[in-house]
């Protein structure tokens, strides 16, 4: 008996948000605790001769004052097996600068104080002596001979090089009608969660437990970096995870604070608390997606996709943090997207730049990958005189070709249907009036423009989570989970499958994803997988408890039915769930799923500023399964209001000395009710066979076609000649005006 | 909308020197000691009332947004002193003033928070605006909105809440 939970739009308890009484780090205190402050280089590139805390030390207040001197030499570790590569370790951060500084931001010290205000005023205090030397911040040339080495032990600037070839590239360039080649580029940007990251460490000094408050997406591997650095086992260390304010890929991973303020309440014995501001959270946080692409593409006259060639360089900032090189690899993994292409060779490589280290964004790598494929398919249309929805529906996959699999490459797409997702994209959009509409504003002298893109997105990655459902004492249960709610509603996604799969109400179902202590293993929340992973790990935990309630009834596990709270035999015989113990289950996933989506922009520039106007802008995404469909839009939503943004207004301005210039909201501009239109949202469900929930994810969906849609809008309403020059982001006002002009 | 008086004696204090306050904060009067130089947020927040969120201390984002005296304020650019005997009102104002309860409602119906960090913010700038502006137009409604900061949601479902909070207050219906 199911209540039917998967599929319905189940609201999530919202209360504590609504009248202030949720709990986020900054809001948990500790008896006793001292309060950390991270003194932060200055200066992008620079040999470190002296630093004195001395001064700093005096200050009323203030405990202790740490250097690199003060700490073991440890780093950073990588948290997934596929980002590592033999080279990676030398590229790897410690939690503080020892000896040289490598980008504006770097921690070199920390002070410890009673109060905040106390500790900032004394980390004013410390005396760094810096030797500046020459930096690189260009990302083409940085691994040329002769730049700077941000790590000169490795003996280059070059972290990876991601190569992947399908096909005969050659023959297939041999026979094309044209080609075309473009340079494109994307620029730094990131997340920016309206909650800052911060820390609350505390040792209980009976136990010798440390607890860590305020970590998020992947505690369970935060808990092993720790305990590898910290030299203490991992069951002394507790990761415990509060109301989050916002992930989007950048909070959660393990950081150099994370390790300092543990290390900090070890050594002190007092609880320690850091809260970033934001000042620092623009130079410390991961920055993400800046890349630049050489990019060739090969058709015949009517139309058919050949093949492309690619080089790209990624930028990895100045050290490879916890995610590897994901940003070079992620990329690479979505450059062909969703067409039939006979050939490609593409070669990805990532860098290091005196600049702040470089992480995942919510559609990371691939958001970049289809603004350069889509702005280059969009100039193959036009060259060809063809309609660009036109030349997409004659070279998307088919669904009778799938599965499709661009072989030696590991991009494998097991289902869906593409073309069916394009046209129903078209006709919600109502594309052949919306055509007319906008050639009638242009005979007016407006400029309109319509954009597309279609994508492929990576989800779904493993290598697994497990899940144990425990019984309550007063007749309800308790899910464990290793993956983390960063706000989006993930913990009322999995009371729906868990409800379902036991056949109670969702009132009694607790899904706890807090504490480490909880559950043995976990990987987290990252790669659209939480639902789909979770969700598994779920149902095989409740069959774990019908196959026990099986053995105990004396009949097969699939005669058993589970609902009102008890598990029944056909001949009427029954047990209570709750006296089954414990269920148990752990869903692997070797493979990554590929899902289809695409996106339609229309938009208008004001001739007179260059500002662009979101008219309209539609995301469509196949989703596999929308287990909770009210959420799953509003996650939808959500990610493509941060593409406008990306496509539009932010953008991580550095000068050639490597200084950052967006270190306040006011300088980095994240969009408002202002600049957004009213989104819409299309949900495909074709289930995925490579799991028995058939979820294929779409936490970031909006996101990853929607710069490329709205850059190929702006480039449609400037005309051919000044369109063709739109080859990079963000098209704020000044860029755009300075296309205008040139026409 | 804007907030123009003050109400500290003009004695000088250090930025270290304690001041005794008497605030009044959703409705009931609060005797705090703090350093001349502390944030009203950090006043707030320290005894309890962590509802106030602080998002970039910088006055950009909004999060710590209050009504004082009526009227929205970004409590991390007011310093604590600045509001000795003003009536304040936070997210956590319990039972909620007509607006606020309104727009509670309003938020939930219409889906208009995920992470929930920002909301205490627009509940208190959209509370002060239906106060002072019961009848402001659905543009007015969003030039304020875009006073203040959300990275979830888009925008456009908050709009829709305060807009329906509106309805409900001036007797209309949705």
């Amino acid at each position: 008996m199911t209540h039917g939970y998967i599929g319905a739009g189940v609201e999530r308890d919202d209360r504590h948000f609504l009248d202030g009484t949720a709990q986020y780090v900054a809001d948990v205190s500790r008896e006793g605790q001292l309060h950390a402050r991270i003194v932060r280089s200055p200066v992008a590139h620079a040999r470190i001769v002296a630093i004195d805390v001395a001064e700093a030390l005096a200050q009323p207040g203030v405990v202790t004052v740490i250097t690199a001197a003060d700490l073991p030499d440890v780093r950073i570790p990588i948290r997934l097996p596929m980002a590592e590569t033999p080279d990676t370790h030398k590229f790897l951060q410690p939690p503080l600068a020892r000896g040289v500084v490598r980008y504006v931001g770097e921690p070199v010290a920390v002070v410890v104080a009673a109060d905040p205000y106390l500790a900032e005023d004394a980390a004013e205090l410390v005396d760094l002596d810096l030797d500046e030397l020459d930096v690189v911040t260009d990302i083409t040339s940085a691994a040329s001979t002769g730049t700077p080495l941000v790590q000169p032990e490795a003996g280059t600037n070059l972290v990876a090089t991601v190569p992947l070839t399908f096909g005969d590239v050659d023959a297939a360039f041999a026979r094309a009608d044209i080609v075309l080649r473009d340079r494109l580029r994307v620029h730094r940007h990131t997340a920016v969660p309206m909650e800052t990251r911060g820390l609350l460490a505390e040792v209980d000094q009976g136990t010798g437990v440390l607890t860590l408050w305020g970590a998020a997406k992947v505690k369970h591997f935060t808990r092993q970096a720790l305990s590898g650095m910290l030299g203490i086992d991992p069951e002394r260390i507790r990761v415990v995870e509060n109301h989050v304010g916002g992930g989007f890929g950048v909070r959660g991973e393990p950081y150099p604070e994370d390790y300092l303020i543990a290390f900090l309440a070890l050594r002190l014995g007092r609880p320690v608390k850091w809260i970033e501001d934001r000042a620092e959270h623009f130079v410390a946080t991961n920055h993400a997606r800046e890349q630049e692409h050489d990019f060739e593409v090969a058709a015949t006259a009517d139309g058919r996709l050949l093949a492309f060639r690619d080089r790209a360089w990624c930028d990895q900032g100045a050290y490879v943090r916890s995610q590897g090189i994901l940003p070079a690899l992620l990329p690479a993994q979505h450059l062909p997207g969703p067409y039939r292409w006979e050939a490609f060779a593409l070669e990805v490589h990532g860098v290091l730049t005196h600049r702040t280290p470089v992480g995942t964004y919510r559609g990371p790598g691939m958001t970049e990958a289809t603004f350069v494929r889509e702005r280059m398919l969009n100039r193959l249309a036009h060259e060809l005189r063809l309609d660009p929805a036109e030349l997409r529906r004659r070279n998307l996959i088919e669904p009778a070709q799938l599965p499709w699999n661009f072989a030696p490459t590991p991009i494998t797409y097991e289902s869906g249907d593409f073309p069916a997702g394009l046209d129903r994209l078209l006709d919600h959009a109502g594309y052949a009036e919306l055509r007319r509409q906008r050639d009638e504003r242009r005979a007016r002298g407006e400029h309109v423009g319509i954009g597309l893109a279609a994508y492929t997105e990576i989800g779904g990655i493993g290598p697994f989570e497990e899940a144990t459902i425990v019984p309550r004492p007063d007749g309800g249960f308790v899910a464990h989970v290793g993956v983390g709610s960063l706000g989006q509603g993930v913990e009322t996604v999995l009371a729906q499958i868990a409800a379902d799969k036991l056949g109670v109400a969702m009132q009694d179902i607790t899904i706890d994803h807090h504490d480490t202590d909880q559950l043995a293993h976990g990987f987290g929340s990252f790669a659209s997988r939480a639902t789909t992973l979770a969700g598994n790990a779920l149902a095989l935990a409740a069959e774990d408890l019908r196959s026990r309630a099986a053995d105990k009834l004396g009949v097969p596990s699939a005669d058993v039915e589970l609902g009102g709270g008890r598990a029944t035999a056909p001949s009427g015989r029954s047990v209570p769930l709750s006296d089954l113990g414990e269920g148990w289950g752990r869903f692997d996933k070797p493979h990554p799923s590929f899902s289809f989506g695409a996106v339609l922009s229309l938009v208008s520039i004001d001739a007179g500023t260059g500002q662009v106007r979101v008219l309209r802008h539609l995301v469509l995404h196949d989703v596999g399964r929308a287990v909770n469909p009210v959420l799953l839009r509003r996650q939808l939503t959500g990610a493509a209001a941060q593409g406008i943004g990306a496509a539009l207004l932010e953008e991580l301005l550095y000068d050639e000395y490597g200084q950052p210039l967006s270190t306040l909201l006011s300088d980095y501009r994240i969009p408002t009710v202002e600049e957004l239109p009213d989104i819409e949202v299309i949900v495909e469900e074709r289930p995925t066979p490579a799991n028995p929930l058939g979820i294929k994810g779409g936490g970031e969906s909006g996101m990853v076609g929607t710069p490329a849609a709205i850059a190929n809008a702006v480039a449609d309403a400037l005309g051919p000649a000044s369109g063709a020059r739109v080859w990079r982001l963000p098209l704020t006002p000044g860029r755009v005006r300075e296309l205008l002009r040139s026409t | 909308m804007t907030y123009t008086g003050h109400r500290v004696d003009s004695a000088w204090l250090e930025p270290d020197e304690h001041a005794d306050l008497d605030l009044l904060v959703n409705g009931r009067s609060v005797r705090v000691q703090v350093p001349a130089r502390c944030t009203l947020a950090d006043a707030l927040r320290e005894r309890g009332l962590t509802g106030t969120r602080l998002g970039c201390e910088q006055g950009s984002c909004g999060a710590c947004t209050i009504l004082l005296d009526g009227l929205p304020v970004r409590s991390c650019l007011t310093l604590a002193v600045q509001a000795e005997g003003c009536e304040l009102e936070t997210a956590e104002q319990a039972p909620p003033s007509r607006e606020l309860g309104a727009l509670r409602r309003a938020f939930h119906e219409h889906r208009a928070l995920q992470c929930g960090f920002c909301t205490s913010g627009f509940l208190m700038l959209a509370a002060g605006l239906l106060r002072d502006e019961p009848d402001a137009g659905a543009a007015r409604v969003r030039e304020v909105l875009s006073a203040n900061l959300c990275r979830c949601t888009g925008g456009v479902p908050i709009l829709r809440a305060v807009l329906a909070a509106q309805r409900e207050l001036n007797g209309g219906h949705a």
